[in-house]
């Protein structure tokens, strides 16, 4: 009986360190200032509390380009010229040091404002550092995408790898001691895939991958963010769109402040002042920011691959076209709408797919969940209040990351990646 | 992303419509009714829970809002994205790695003198347009800065007066005959310049004679003898002008400069 005691002990020690428990940080000792998601999502942390990072000025860098599509020299329009090639940016140690990749999020290029600070903390703690747009922006649909038809988050890190191996084959003479890659938002979700992918091509063995605030489910993530427009807006009427009273808002936050100032604390400063915005204010705000890069993504979509849904597939544009009427059918379609006339039509052409729900298996953070939960080199930083998640999301990473899933329990959607303290655990994490 | 687009939706401006007042509030982290949100089995606090939705999630805000808003007088569209397009390349191939080269070559503060120092030339048609709009107090702070930048700021290269409380405040004539209610015209796309339109394109022209004029500091005269000063201005111009072409990563950036230029002068008139 006594042993069997000891089996029944021994059993449930192992399976408490099976399931070893997330680290949950909590509010009180967080201290992160502001507790509303979606303030917290637009105006990110307030400068006083984020970290010291270097100038631009102290950093050795520069943008590159690659030609990995030189058909698309041909087949593109004119007016796309400037993204013939694809540009990454890159920041060089003067030394030997690890290298990380960063990846952008949704419609977002190399230099988006996340992938700068991120940069400027790695590079300063001795990274070089390589900034990649991501496989839904304009420039890699256009110069680096075999297909063009983001959403597919296997073709997807296909693309990214080969574009990293590009970048590596471009700087043979740079030092690297050993690879690193992390990602936010969407570009988290792809930095999964694309571990997963190097575990079979070998090329970068990455060290240690990090995943800010990524999807879990993708399509409950593009349906929070396409239910955003449909907020109730108080002071929206026939006479006045919704762009009209943010505009008039603003108006008259600058007249009572007497003059115009942009800065970093302007933001913090108008949700203090009486034109604050409200909740769902707000949220058509972030909303109608991922609209247009829906809208781009339908729209270059389309074209690159001739599809005919918002541009005839002959129509002849020069640089002096106006791409107005296109960019009005464009606005139509959310990522609903792209997911269902462009990716899955695609999706099942090429890989005899059936239903949406098994898509999404494949697409979303489910589709690698046993190679998550064994890979501890891979962690997730999260937050309780991000507005990309939808219930069982978060129960999802705990079980599959266990104490490699760190929660926040404010931030709202990438609001905190500049705190002090989740960038001085950003640190922690790969330096190991 | 999303904050870049409130800093942009921050360069913009509007009509007249009324919308409610609301209290002001102490601080920003009592906002609204987020305190309420209660966690759920797995810590999960769902944002969109406590918001007023729309309820047959069928609601066209966002398409009535952006069509409005691209509704903009442009009958010279066709000759206008060419230029944009030769904009985009000579500030790519020609202007950035000048400017690059220059940041190069010179250290920081000499930079920041030459900023400062052009912006105390600039001051002159700012003072000359706030008069003219009326503005007793702009007018006496602009004058204030002209003296202190001038004569303790030795002719500009320092600026003295922000650190004392006057900032930089700026007005052109194109800001002036809007004030005066001059309509702005078909929307211009310059060479070099960038996106303007008429009302601002004349505004330009005179901000110029009258620079040219005033002979602040000799300057200008000096500057048609050396075609350097005046290329330097360039330089500076685009060293401390933010915006990169592409950098909305988006084929319809053509269409969201034209908004936020066009909203943001709006914007610069009524304050």
């Amino acid at each position: 009986m006594f042993r069997s005691l000891r089996l029944v002990a021994l059993l449930g020690g192992l399976l408490m360190a099976a399931a070893a428990s997330a680290r949950d940080i909590d509010a009180a000792s967080y201290g992160y200032p502001l507790t509303n998601p979606f303030e917290a999502t637009i105006a990110t942390t307030p400068p006083e509390q984020r970290p010291t990072l270097p100038e631009d000025d102290e950093i050795d860098q520069s943008d590159y380009s690659l030609t990995l599509r030189p058909e698309r020299e041909f087949t593109l329009p004119d007016n796309f010229w400037a993204v013939k090639k694809l540009r990454y940016r890159l920041a060089k140690q003067d030394h030997e040091a690890p290298l990380i990749f960063l990846i952008a999020g949704t419609g977002a290029p190399y230099s988006s404002s996340i992938n700068e600070y991120l940069k400027k903390l790695f590079y300063q703690a001795g990274y070089h550092v390589v900034q990649l747009s991501s496989p839904t922006s304009y420039d890699f649909m256009s110069a680096a995408s075999r297909f063009a038809t983001p959403g597919v988050s296997r073709e997807d890190a296909e693309d990214l790898y080969r574009v990293m191996q590009a970048v590596r084959a471009q700087h043979p003479r740079l030092p690297v001691s050993e690879y690193y890659l992390s990602g936010y938002s969407l570009g988290a979700l792809d930095a999964a895939f694309v571990s997963h992918l190097d575990e079979t091509r070998r090329s970068f063995n990455f060290k240690r991958v990090l995943l800010l605030n990524p999807p879990v489910n993708l399509y409950t993530s593009i349906s929070n963010l396409d239910k955003l427009v449909q907020t109730r807006v108080k002071g929206i009427d026939r006479g006045t769109t919704f762009y009209e009273l943010m505009l008039e808002k603003l108006t008259r936050y600058f007249q009572d402040k007497g003059y115009i100032d942009l800065n970093e604390a302007l933001l913090y400063d108008f949700q203090k002042s009486r034109q604050h915005l409200s909740n769902e204010q707000m949220a058509m705000l972030i909303g109608t920011s991922f609209r247009f890069s829906a809208a781009d993504i339908a729209f270059t979509s389309d074209l690159i691959n001739r599809r005919g849904l918002i541009i005839p597939p002959k129509y002849p544009i020069t640089e002096g076209s106006s791409l107005t009427p296109f960019f009005k059918r464009a606005l139509q379609c959310d990522f609903d709408c792209y997911l269902t006339e462009q990716v899955i039509p695609m999706w099942r052409a090429r890989t005899d797919g059936n239903s949406l729900l098994q898509l999404i298996d494949q697409v979303s953070l489910y589709g690698l969940e046993d190679y998550l939960h064994n890979s501890p080199k891979i962690a997730v930083m999260h937050n309780a209040d991000d507005l990309i998640l939808g219930p069982g999301d978060i129960g999802f990473l705990r079980r599959v990351f266990g104490d490699r899933l760190t929660l926040y329990p404010h931030g709202g959607h990438c609001g905190n990646l500049n705190y002090r303290v989740n960038s001085d655990a950003m640190l922690e994490f790969f330096r190991g | 992303m999303v904050n870049r687009l409130l800093l942009v939706t921050a360069l913009l401006a509007s009509g007249h419509a009324l919308a409610e007042e609301v209290a002001p509030r102490t601080s920003v982290v009592e906002a609204d009714n987020t305190a309420s949100l209660t966690a759920e089995s797995d810590g999960f606090l769902d944002p969109l829970r406590e918001l007023k939705f729309n309820p047959g999630l069928d609601q066209r805000e966002f398409e009535r809002s952006t069509l409005a808003a691209l509704n903009i007088y442009d009958p010279l569209e066709s000759m206008n994205r060419r230029i944009y397009h030769f904009n985009y390349r000579f500030d790519q191939w020609v202007f950035l790695p000048v400017v690059d080269g220059y940041r190069y070559v010179t250290p920081g503060f000499v930079r920041t003198g030459v900023s400062n120092f052009f912006n105390n030339l600039g001051d002159v048609p700012n003072l000359f347009n706030s008069v003219l709009q009326l503005k007793g107090e702009r007018s006496a702070q602009i004058t204030a800065r002209l003296m202190f930048n001038t004569i303790i700021g030795v002719g500009g290269l320092w600026d003295p007066a922000t650190k004392m409380g006057l900032a930089r405040q700026s007005e052109d004539f194109g800001q002036t005959l809007g004030y005066y209610g001059v309509h702005e015209g078909p929307y211009l796309v310059l060479p070099i310049f960038g996106p303007s339109n008429l009302r601002d394109t004349t505004g330009l022209v005179v901000d110029y004679a009258g620079e040219q004029a005033v002979n602040y500091l000799d300057v200008p005269d000096t500057a048609s003898d050396h075609p350097e000063i005046t290329l330097l201005r360039a330089v500076d111009k685009r060293y401390t002008t933010n915006f990169r072409y592409g950098q909305t990563n988006s084929p319809f950036e053509y269409e969201k400069v034209r908004y936020v230029y066009t909203q943001a002068r709006k914007l610069q008139i009524s304050e």
